[in-house]
């Protein structure tokens, strides 16, 4: 009995505190897609000023072939996380990745939602 | 406060010296926070200096700030040489100990040593004259004024006898007048003009830079915390929508209005450094594709608004290296 609520006391202790170790991926975000989202976009604000750069050198008219070759290999090289395209706009609340609004973030059905219980200031439904 | 204000009025009575007008310009140039550290420092050293001095030798100052003030008036321009030897032959003898710091000083700083001695030297003496004369009269006629004087309170009948008589016609400003008059004898006579305890609300300013001096550089970590559970225990929660808001812009939740668009960036630089910005391109080579490529960067981002100089510069400084490390593929080329 008291190894069992000794057992059950250490793997809750464990759950609350996982190994500190690594950086925890504990966080409140909605799903592991958004959460990855988030990481390709950090990654993309560190290295966008790199890739400013050596693509400068490469879309050129006026430096040699080579230097640009060289270029391109050095920006494949740069992780894969790195390039904004792969950022996905999805909705800030549901995740959800297809009819996002720019301007909310905010995808269709959860706009809908809050703009019939008037929480979007100065949304209105349209009737003309 | 009283060293500080000594020190404005030397730096005034400086300015206006035509000898000394060297010296703003001198502070301007760039030695001038280690010069001002230096001066403060000498500044606070000499006001307790004199401050015992002053408990020493009470009698013989007055005699000795005439003999100064004769001399003063002889020399205004006060030439190189004769101001080393006028320090020894003046009533006060400056404590040697300032007047070998002060030419330290002088010969630490890098412009012209002797002129810099006699001016600091000369701002040493007026400092002490200007202290002398703060202590024995300046500060007593402050006391005598402030203690005498008291808040007026009115009793509320009175209030409310005067915004009535306001708004009410002229009939009643004769019987408001009369009131005043009662108000104003009654306030003569149960307090006469001489009698007067001294208050002891201001301390003596000589003693403030000590203390100031002792009690800066200790936060430990329980001062903080004890502030932090003070700010905690003290922080009410917001009456209203008002006190909500302006919480919200001490957390930096809200914005400050009128909005500034400029918030958080601080871009000190005039518009010259952001245009011209050629200089930067000293370490590439002057001719061929490299140098072509390289002006049409530095030509983008002297149109580019939103960059600080700081990281225009960090991009060409980027560039160099870049083409450092590909010099020997180059070469090949």
């Amino acid at each position: 009995m008291a190894a069992t609520a000794l057992c059950w006391a250490l793997r809750v202790v464990q759950q609350v505190l996982p190994s500190p170790c690594p950086r925890q991926v504990r966080s409140y975000y909605v799903d592991w897609r958004m959460l990855r989202d988030v990481k390709r976009r950090k990654m993309a604000y560190e290295h966008a000023d790199e890739r400013l750069r050596i693509n400068a050198i490469r879309k050129n008219s006026i430096l040699p072939k080579e230097l640009q070759e060289v270029a391109d290999k050095e920006i494949a090289a740069l992780p894969r996380d790195s390039c904004p395209v792969r950022i996905r706009n999805r909705c800030v609340l549901t995740s959800r990745p297809r009819g996002v609004k720019r301007r909310w973030r905010l995808s269709r059905i959860v706009f809908r939602h809050f703009a019939d219980h008037a929480q979007m200031s100065g949304v209105q439904r349209a009737m003309w | 406060t009283s060293s500080v204000l000594s020190k404005d009025k030397d730096k005034s009575a400086a300015s206006k010296d035509s000898t000394h007008e060297e010296a703003p310009k001198k502070q301007e140039d760039g030695a001038e926070t280690p010069k001002q550290k230096l001066l403060d420092m000498i500044g606070n050293m000499k006001v307790e200096v004199t401050y015992r001095r002053k408990l020493q030798q009470l009698k013989a100052s007055e005699s000795k700030k005439q003999a100064m003030k004769k001399l003063e008036g002889l020399d205004s321009e006060g030439s190189v040489p004769q101001g080393i030897t006028e320090d020894t032959q003046r009533g006060k003898p400056l404590n040697p100990e300032l007047v070998k710091a002060a030419s330290a000083v002088a010969s630490s700083l890098p412009r012209n040593k002797k002129q810099m001695e006699s001016e600091l030297l000369a701002q040493l003496r007026r400092h002490e004259e200007t202290t002398d004369k703060q202590k024995k009269g300046g500060t007593i006629n402050i006391r005598n004024v402030i203690s005498e004087m008291t808040v007026k309170r009115q009793s509320p009948a009175q209030r409310g006898a005067r915004i009535s008589g306001r708004i009410s016609l002229q009939l009643d400003e004769d019987g408001q007048r009369r009131r005043h008059e009662r108000s104003s004898a009654q306030s003569v006579d149960y307090r006469s003009l001489k009698v007067g305890k001294r208050l002891n609300i201001f301390t003596k300013a000589s003693t403030e830079p000590e203390h100031a001096l002792k009690t800066v550089s200790s936060p430990t970590i329980w001062d903080l915390e004890f502030a932090k559970e003070v700010a905690a225990v003290t922080a009410q929660p917001p009456r209203n929508g008002f006190e909500e808001m302006i919480q919200w812009t001490k957390e930096g939740i809200l914005w400050e209005f009128p909005i500034d668009n400029e918030v958080g960036m601080e871009d000190d630089a005039e518009f010259h450094e952001h245009i011209f910005l050629e200089k930067h391109l000293e370490g590439f080579p002057k001719e061929g594709p490299i140098r072509h490529f390289m002006e049409l960067v530095i030509c983008g981002l002297s149109k580019n608004p939103y960059l600080s100089v700081k990281q225009k510069v960090e991009h060409i400084e980027w560039f160099q290296n870049y083409f450092e490390e590909k010099k020997e593929l180059l070469q090949e080329i």
